[in-house]
């Protein structure tokens, strides 16, 4: 890890600082799009949804326990399954709709890109980290590819539901878990953020 | 056979080449082409064109590349730029492409002469696209949740050519697709911009001649993003009367990026900003309370707001909204001020008390009413008295003295501090020193010396002067630390009359006056001068001032410019004060035009043309000639008087002769009808016996000088002959009818004693007693007691009365002293219309002339050679050498009409004759 005061370090909280406040950004942008969904789509907007294959859910077990590399990875790997979530359900978005609601089109677009460039973030800071960061082809080549089930109408709008609000909780976790990163490393060789919680 | 066919159809192909040299296709065959096709040329390049002839048109048509000649449009290409490579290709070259035109054109000339064209192209000269410069990006935020973002640079030069601008964007692991910019090139904008990722953006110029990258610009867009400005804004007044309460909403939402604010207000009317400090709203908010502000004021407020770190840019202000601060009581008194009239009794005086209206700043609220306390400081037992008052003045009565005036404004929160005004007895402490006045811009700064005393304030009147009207005063109070005010409202060209009195704790200064402009200007018009008196050499002008209106500044002095129409002006500068002015040294009896001008400092008006002639002659001029003239006359009267009596003995001689006294004569004792009567002398004793019926009134007609012609004279010559049978008219001889008037013949005749009185005498007068016309009358002679002389004048207009024609008939009978007096004047006898001899035997030797009224009978006179006159001549014997007169008969005194001297006839007074009135 860098020291503090090296270029490396500033970048790294410069990453950290802006990737918080994307995070923050995608999370109200999800949450309006939430909204824009649901009554777009007619669905309830109180209606639970089961988990899905495939997405990646934010929730975890001794979250104060991670280390600084692992959050990365889990952000990382969750914002790359977000990426192709999002990017089918714009894909059956402009099936179902057409031209007719643009709107939530390019908001979904625009979800698309903060997620882009969230992941992007990470990288980047995977690569301050000195570590490598896993090729999205090598790591579904170990996940096996996701699997692309042939769903109905309804099925989709509800997937996609999911889909929303399993992402703003992630941008909720990732703007934690890159708080945990940005402070300042308690001592050489320790793992960042171990002892903070969000 | 068909060879030969073959020949006529490649010449007939060649004819078509030729002709159509634009045919490279299809059908036709061109006979060469030109390499490049259509170039895209660098400007300022060298360029090589090179023109390849067909080997079949060498053939057919004994074409050679040395024939080749280019063009440039219609412009023959010199032909050291040519250069033939073989025997098909001829080469050109340009050294600079700016040079070129198109079309580039190869062409032949054919059997030496005629020029026919193989090929062209067209050649394109550009530049290529310079590397984009400036590329400077602004993320404008469109609605809540839309940014957009724009980006200008500088293209560079312009290239000529068709040039691409391309703005590209990227993340490093996406790329974006680019934008192109419409219509323009340099901006273009990105819709859907997002933030939070280091954004690499470029721009790309591509054209036929190349392409050009600009410099990369690496930003995260949210760090370039202007915002919207704040929405809702509302002004909410507090508690306090300075403070107000600004609420508002962002556009921009917290997860995206925290905002500071810049809120700016001021007083509305006024133009100038106030700005809460930076400090205080450098952080994300949504309300603040601006403080400091004035009681009961309307105030207009603006916020904007950019990112809270200071990247980006500022929004744009937002719309103001107004507020108004609440009621605070009134920060000061009202400036009070009084005006004493003392006209109608120096010991009561009217007292106008006026004060100002406080400021909004000052009154802080609504001014309800103002109470106004007067105590007299002379008395301590009179009480004091107060008053509410709604308006700015109040008006009192009070006896002469000593008077404190105390003025409190209140509104609705409270009053104010009191304003305390001394009205002492009189003014007796020192006046301020050295007031003057400068205008400064649109104000008038009036400034003063302090006097040697503790001065309180000072009150500085002012009224505009005007001619017309009183003056309206207008003041201002100094606090007494100062020596000058500035004046407001003053208007230029005007004059204004500036009092400053000086306010001591315990009196008050009299005040000094100093009259100023603002600004001057030349005066609206010119006097009008008037000569009050001319002179032979002098004029005196005078003119009125113009009025405090027409001066439009400061009179420094009057010209009087005055000349004669063909001399040189003459210009006088006078004082301003005079309003007269004597021109001296003029020339006599020469037009002036005189005109005048009034000066300022600021330009001059000139009057109207004022002309006038000097006097010929001087004062006494006239009279030195006049009077010396007159008493020359008089003394040559004098001369001549003294001169002619000294000889009036020669004069009476000659004027006067002595008239033979009848009485004397003999003939007094001759006339035998009436020998009591020649002891008459008194024409009284004749009148008392009524025997005079009539008057012979001798009239004097002008008419008669016609009739008296010679062609006359011959009836007269009739009547003569008829004499015995007169037509009884009575006739006064001579005398008075000749040499006196007519009315002066009547007066002799009625009154004798006044006859004796005049000074002409009538030394004898016929009494012809005698009816008029027919009737006989009673003829009596007399003595006339007249003494009136016979002048020759009086002859002379007896002449003119009776006509010039009757010359000869006095000629006649009248002879002076041997004289012949032909034709020149014959007055009496041309009145001599009838002789009438009322009898012939009585009076026997008398001629009776009888001047008849009706003159229009003529007179038979003149006719001295006529023998039948011989016998009325001799009726009148005339002593010619005594001086008497002889009546007689003819026998008895025959005397030629040669002899007859000068004589007299005497008056006739007829009874029943005509008595004039």
């Amino acid at each position: 890890m860098a020291a503090a005061d090296s270029p490396s370090a500033a970048l790294r909280r410069d990453l950290c600082s802006r990737g918080i406040r994307l995070a923050g950004k995608m999370r109200a942008d999800v949450a309006d799009l939430l909204d824009a969904y649901v009554e777009q789509q007619g669905l309830d907007p109180s209606a639970s949804v089961a988990a899905m294959d495939g997405v990646p859910l934010a929730a975890v077990e001794r979250w104060d326990e991670q280390t600084g590399t692992q959050r990365l990875l889990e952000n990382l790997a969750a914002y790359r399954a977000f990426r192709a979530l999002l990017a089918q359900m714009l894909e059956e978005q402009r099936e179902q709709l057409g031209e007719a609601d643009a709107g939530l089109g390019r908001a979904l677009a625009a979800v698309l890109l903060q997620v882009s460039a969230f992941a992007y973030h990470l990288e980047e800071l995977l690569r301050l980290e000195s570590r490598g960061i896993p090729g999205e082809e090598e790591e579904e080549e170990e996940d096996g590819p996701p699997p692309l089930p042939r769903l109905s109408l309804f099925e989709q709008k509800l997937r996609g539901l999911g889909v929303l609000r399993e992402l703003a909780q992630w941008a909720l976790r990732s703007v934690r878990d890159l708080r945990q990163l940005a402070k300042p490393s308690p001592a050489p060789g320790t793992a960042p953020g171990l002892a903070d919680s969000p | 056979m068909f060879s030969q066919w073959s020949w006529v159809a490649c010449g007939f192909c060649l004819v078509l080449n030729i002709c159509s040299p634009d045919a490279s296709s299809g059908l036709v065959q061109s006979c060469g082409h030109i390499i490049p096709e259509s170039p895209v040329l660098a400007l300022g390049s060298n360029f090589t064109a090179l023109c390849i002839l067909n080997e079949s048109c060498l053939d057919f048509g004994n074409i050679y590349a040395s024939q080749i000649i280019w063009k440039i449009k219609n412009r023959l290409v010199p032909k050291e730029q040519y250069r033939e490579i073989n025997r098909t290709v001829s080469s050109v070259t340009f050294n600079d492409t700016s040079s070129l035109a198109t079309p580039l054109t190869c062409n032949i000339l054919a059997d030496g002469q005629m020029e026919q064209n193989i090929y062209g192209i067209t050649v394109t000269v550009g530049l290529a696209p310079e590397k984009p410069k400036n590329l400077s990006c602004i993320v404008h935020q469109v609605s809540r949740f839309t940014y957009v973002m724009n980006c200008t640079w500088d293209p560079g030069r312009h290239t000529f050519l068709d040039t691409q601008f391309k703005l590209r964007y990227s993340w490093p692991e996406e790329v974006f697709p680019d934008c192109i910019p419409k219509d323009v090139n340099n901006s273009c904008s990105i819709a859907d911009i997002q933030f939070f990722v280091n954004t690499e953006i470029w721009v790309e110029a591509t054209n036929a001649l190349g392409k050009a990258e600009s410099d990369h610009l690496v930003v995260d867009p949210i760090d370039i993003v202007k915002p919207l400005s704040p929405q809702n804004v509302s002004v909410t007044s507090g508690i306090l009367p300075t403070v107000l309460q600004l609420t508002w909403q962002n556009w921009i939402s917290y997860a995206v990026m925290t905002l500071k604010f810049n809120i700016r207000y001021r007083i509305v009317g006024e133009t100038d900003w106030m700005e809460v400090p930076s400090e205080d709203t450098a952080s994300q908010r949504t309300s603040f309370s601006v403080q400091g502000l004035r009681p009961y004021t309307k105030y207009a407020f603006s916020i904007r707001c950019m990112k809270e770190d200071g990247q980006g840019y500022w929004s744009d202000w937002s719309e103001e909204k107004i507020g108004t601060t609440i009621e605070d009581q009134p920060s000061k008194g009202p400036p009070i001020w009084r005006i004493i009239d003392t006209s109608h009794s120096p010991a009561f005086w009217t007292v106008h008390l006026i004060w100002k209206a406080l400021k909004p700043f000052e009154a802080n609220g609504v001014i309800l009413q103002y109470e106004v306390t007067v105590r007299d400081k002379s008395s301590l037992s009179c009480p004091v008295k107060k008053y509410n008052v709604t308006s700015t003045n109040h008006t009192l009565q009070l006896p002469e003295g000593t008077y404190e005036v105390t003025l409190i404004a209140r509104n609705s929160v409270g009053p104010s501090p009191a304003s305390v005004l001394l009205i002492p007895a009189s003014n007796s402490k020192a006046p301020v020193k050295n007031l003057r006045t400068l205008p400064k811009h649109d104000k008038l700064w009036v400034g003063w010396t302090a006097p040697n005393s503790y001065v309180l304030k000072y009150v500085i009147e002012w009224c505009l002067v005007s001619s017309s009207s009183d003056c309206i005063i207008e003041w201002q109070i100094a606090q007494g630390d100062v020596q000058g005010v500035n004046l407001k409202g003053i208007k230029p060209f005007k004059c204004y009359l500036i009092t400053v009195y000086p306010l001591y704790a315990d009196g008050q200064g009299s005040g000094q006056s100093v009259k100023a402009y603002l600004k001057q200007d030349r005066p609206s018009k010119g006097p009008t001068v008037q000569t009050k008196k001319v002179g032979k050499a002098e004029a005196v002008l005078t003119w009125n001032h113009l009025t405090v209106e027409e001066q439009n500044g400061f009179i420094r002095n009057y010209t009087i410019l005055y000349k004669t129409i063909d001399g040189n002006e003459t210009v006088v500068t006078v004082d301003p004060s005079k309003t007269e002015y004597t021109l001296s040294s003029l020339t006599s009896d020469t037009l002036y035009t005189v005109r005048m001008m009034a000066s300022t400092d600021n330009g001059s008006s000139t009057g109207p043309d004022f002309t006038f002639t000097t006097q010929k002659f001087g004062k006494g001029e006239i009279e030195a000639i006049v009077v010396p003239v007159c008493l020359a006359f008089l003394l040559i009267v004098l001369l001549g008087v003294l001169f002619c009596f000294n000889k009036r003995d020669l004069i009476k001689k000659h004027i006067w002769p002595i008239v033979p006294d009848p009485s004397k004569s003999n003939i007094a004792q001759w006339s035998p009808q009436v020998p009591a009567k020649h002891n008459f002398n008194s024409k009284d004793q004749m009148y008392s016996e009524g025997s005079f019926t009539d008057v012979s009134v001798v009239e004097i007609e002008a008419d008669n000088k016609k009739s008296f012609s010679e062609q006359d004279l011959k009836p007269f010559d009739l009547l003569k002959k008829e004499k015995s049978t007169s037509e009884g008219h009575s006739s006064g001889i001579g005398g008075s009818s000749c040499m006196s008037s007519p009315r002066q013949s009547v007066s002799d005749s009625d009154e004798g004693e006044t006859t004796q009185n005049t000074s002409s005498t009538v030394q004898y007068s016929t009494v012809v007693l005698n009816g008029y016309r027919d009737q006989t009358p009673l003829q009596v002679f007399s003595r006339s007691e007249s003494t009136q002389p016979l002048l020759d004048s009086e002859e002379r207009s007896e002449d003119h009365s009776g006509g010039a024609d009757s010359t000869a008939q006095r000629q006649q009978y009248f002879r002076q002293n041997g004289q012949d007096e032909t034709s020149t004047d014959r007055p009496c006898f041309e009145r001599t219309k009838q002789i009438t001899h009322a009898d012939e035997g009585d009076l026997v030797g008398f001629v009776q002339l009888q001047i008849s009224g009706q003159s229009s009978q003529p007179l038979g006179l003149g006719m001295e050679k006529n023998t039948q006159e011989a016998a009325l001549s001799s009726v009148l014997q005339t002593c010619t050498e005594g001086q008497t007169v002889r009546p007689g008969t003819v026998e008895e005194n025959p005397l030629s009409v040669d002899e007859m001297p000068k004589s007299y006839l005497p008056q006739t007074v007829r009874q029943g004759g005509y008595m004039p009135q």
